[in-house]
């Protein structure tokens, strides 16, 4: 048996290596105390001007449908732009097509509106999980009351303070819908026209979501943990944006120089078996 | 001394992220190669989700939607709603099985008739807005900018050729084919960009454990200063 | 006979008098049951014609009711003239159809978790190989829905406890919920970057002019996206920040649009987006296709 070339080694490599390699660059960059500063992409910074125009005591639906599985997405996020509505003193409803949503946004908002002072009931409200978003919003346009019924406390929504006299979705200011899945075009096709939409996607659902922007159908949007750092800066707090983005920059570099590396040991093997016949 | 009698689990909080970082590296002991300690927590990690789903759907949906409107609120005829849907359950019925599709026939119906108002809302604004785009300066739109103009002829060449790609109703020849593999190339673009972007959200996902396990469990504070 | 239904009406025959309503509600519940499950047997005695004209039938008027709403005109004053102009005389029926949808969807999602348990149930039974995971499983999913659904009626103050068993149910769920299933889902599915690390190093080779575009595209949003991006072009290439100045040079105005995030934004706006928006419109157009089909019953194997 021949021996095998380095470029056959270096192909075959084992996949565990690889992890390693990965798992090791990560560390090291979520360590080290190298911070780039993100430059604010257009998407973001529409995003932070529509939340700017609202006025203390605007009303906002909060679409909260991710679970633990983009956490590190869109934990980032939400926690950016609850803390602008704060600081803006905008009042804000969750709900929830994904079950697990429900809670881990619930257990979040309670944390962050404590921290911020903002009264359950008063100020913000969470309606809880519903499985059907369409007809939801269809109900909600038509009668909200009457579909979200009551929160997640058991309290009618007419006697909640924050929704009070609220009787459509179009009381609503705006919707922000924070997801890993489909759920924006849901949101475009069903809510009323008058009602502003501003996205915050995971990374992967981002680049689809650009002929929404060019439409003026979302009028911005936050792409992923590196967006959220994005937020972060314009808002100028520190948050879990900033390490995630910076250990993503180099996360980046590995990859693109591993994927180079494979296409040159390939070459290389391809000249390797032409020189040897 | 201090760091480590802090570390250890001596308080329900730690506990916690103790028990969180064992189920981590329990999945990720998967990466060396399948082992029963995965398979161990594979298992428990789908029974959690599975009996967690109920409490969502029985209080938030059922309670909120059957329960409480016939027992509370006393209108009768939601009784009949849940014994509707449970024949979505003879689905696993040979014999029974067809009734099924009465509820799945009302779920898909209902689907499909609000697709009509999903088009109107979703694709329509986007071709108003492609047909709107100016593709010469004018004194109508006196802040447009020859780089916009140009821009603008990209994305409607653009969005047509790949329209032409995706025309398979007729064989593609000459000047259209060639319009059409201009289209396949830049939809590599588009995809390209999802593809980047897959990538780092990937990436941010596990970059969010490590974060976990550094952070959260080694006690390693990782600052965000920029 | 004209009097009769305005006093039924008045005297609301949809709603359970207040005295005894429990007792009422739940007989009411069980007379259903027993009639919707009754009827299975006069379904069963059915041809296969006769059931495939009832699911036909169901599928069409669940698509007709919406599909009626959003077409009908909703200003009808000029025949009604104290109507709503905002709405037409089927969007009142929206909102029924909602929270019966609503219900029928949380049965639809519970029947995966039927599935489920049934299967396991089964393993453990007829002890096939491996039945100790499906244990696991069964008390790992006991478990939780108990302190699930606990946990939800309390929040409701439907379930009201104190002391150790409100603490219990508490400490409980936070362990089960933030510390062990938040933990499990979002370890497995950052799996999914090690493998795609691997993958892109094995498998993404650059053999055409397809691959070599969507693979430089790929590159250059994913460094132009990230903070990486900006300090290459801005502190390592001293590429100038921002837009042109007004009434600049073309030389000076390619300089503030070759930085690597701006290169990276347009490629997103100007090239992927309307690659995006075709996409869309194919799927658009195709949807509405299977929504017409769907509907009216002529995909084959659905309905």
């Amino acid at each position: 048996m021949q021996p095998q070339t380095i470029w056959q080694r270096m192909l075959s490599i084992d996949r565990r290596w690889l992890y390693a390699i990965l798992f090791v660059n990560i560390v090291v960059f979520l360590l080290s105390p190298v911070r780039l500063r993100a430059p604010i992409s257009p998407p973001v910074q529409k995003f932070y001007d529509e939340i700017e125009s609202l006025r203390p005591g605007d009303l906002v639906m909060i679409s909260s449908n991710w679970s633990a599985s983009t956490l590190a997405e869109n934990q980032p996020q939400l926690e950016a732009v609850l803390k602008h509505l704060m600081r803006k003193g905008v009042h804000f409803t969750f709900i929830s097509i994904e079950a697990q949503s429900r809670d881990i946004s619930l257990r979040l908002a309670k944390r962050l509106t404590e921290e911020a002072g903002y009264e359950y009931g008063k100020q913000w409200a969470h309606f809880g999980f519903v499985p059907n978003l369409i007809v939801a919003i269809k109900g909600m346009v038509n009668d909200l009351p009457a579909t979200i019924k009551q929160d997640v406390t058991g309290t009618p929504i007419q006697q909640l303070p924050v929704t009070k006299g609220v009787k459509s979705l179009k009381d609503y200011k705006m919707v922000i819908d924070i997801t890993p899945s489909g759920t924006v075009p849901i949101w475009i096709s069903y809510s009323p026209k008058e009602v502003r939409i501003l996205y915050c996607p995971t990374s992967v659902m981002a680049a689809e979501a650009y002929t929404y922007l060019d439409s003026g159908q979302v009028k911005g949007m936050i792409t992923g943990a590196k967006g959220a750092q994005e937020y972060e800066q314009l808002l100028g707090i520190t948050g879990l944006g900033a390490p995630f983005a910076n250990a993503i920059s180099f996360s980046h570099v590995l990859i693109i120089f591993f994927i180079l590396l494979g296409n040159f040991a390939l070459l290389m093997q391809r000249l390797h078996e032409r020189r040897e016949g | 001394m201090d760091w480590f009698m802090e570390f250890l689990p001596r308080t329900p909080e730690r506990l916690g992220i103790w028990i969180g970082v064992i189920c981590t590296l329990a999945i990720y002991s998967l990466l060396y190669r399948e082992n029963p300690f995965y398979r161990f927590f594979e298992h428990m990690y789908i029974g959690l989700a599975a009996g967690y789903s109920l409490g969502p759907l029985g209080v938030d949906v059922l309670y909120r939607y059957w329960v409480e409107p016939i027992w509370v609120q006393g209108y009768w005829a939601w009784a009949f709603v849940v014994p509707y849907g449970m024949y979505l359950y003879f689905i696993f019925s040979e014999r029974y099985g067809w009734i099924s599709r009465i509820v799945i026939g009302t779920l898909i119906g209902a689907s499909a008739g609000l697709f009509f108002q999903e088009f109107s809302s979703r694709y329509l604004p986007q071709l108003n807005s492609t047909l709107q785009k100016p593709l010469w300066l004018s004194s109508a739109n006196p802040d447009l900018t020859v780089s916009m103009v140009i821009n603008n002829f990209l994305f409607v060449i653009i969005l047509l050729s790949v329209l032409t790609y995706f025309t398979f109703s007729y064989e593609q020849r000459g000047g259209v084919k060639r319009f059409a593999t201009l289209g396949r190339w830049f939809l590599m673009i588009g995809l390209g960009a999802i593809f980047g972007n897959t990538v780092m959200a990937r990436m941010g996902l596990l970059i969010g454990r490590i974060y976990y396990i550094l952070n959260d469990w080694l006690m390693i504070p990782i600052g965000g200063a920029q | 006979m004209e009097a009769i239904i305005p006093h039924l009406i008045a005297q609301n025959i949809w709603q359970l008098p207040e005295a005894n309503r429990t007792v009422y509600a739940t007989l009411v519940v069980l007379g259903a049951f027993v009639l919707v499950l009754g009827l299975i047997p006069v379904l069963q005695a059915l041809p296969p014609r006769g059931r495939r004209a009832i699911v036909v039938t169901v599928t069409f008027l669940a698509g007709l009711l919406f599909a009626a709403e959003f077409f009908l005109p909703v200003d009808w004053r000029a025949i009604f003239p104290k109507d709503d102009p905002t709405r037409n005389f089927l969007t009142p029926a929206i909102q029924p159809a909602q929270n019966v949808l609503q219900t029928i969807g949380a049965l639809a999602l519970g029947l995966g978790t039927y599935g489920l348990v049934r299967l396991h149930l089964r393993n453990v039974v007829q002890r096939r190989t491996q039945w100790g995971y499906s244990v696991v499983l069964l008390i790992a999913f006991l478990t939780m829905a108990t302190f699930s659904i606990a946990n939800t009626l309390a929040e409701r103050q439907l379930l009201k406890l104190e002391g150790t068993p409100q603490r219990v149910l508490e400490r409980g769920f936070t362990i089960l919920f933030d510390y062990t299933l938040v933990q499990l889902d979002a370890a497995m599915f950052s799996l999914i970057a090690f493998y795609i690390f691997s993958a892109a190093y094995r498998a993404f080779r650059i053999r055409s002019i397809e691959a070599s575009i969507l693979m430089f595209t790929a590159m250059v949003v994913m460094i132009g996206v990230v903070p990486l991006g900006a300090y290459i072009s801005y502190q390592l290439l001293g590429l100038p920040q921002g837009p042109a100045p007004e009434g600049a040079g073309l030389g000076t105005q390619i300089l503030h649009s070759i930085d690597l995030p701006d290169i990276a934004n347009w490629i997103l706006f100007t090239l992927n987006a309307p690659a995006q928006r075709a996409i869309e419109f194919g799927v658009g157009i195709g949807g509405l296709a299977m929504a017409i089909r769907l509907w009216l019953s002529l995909e084959r194997g659905v309905t």
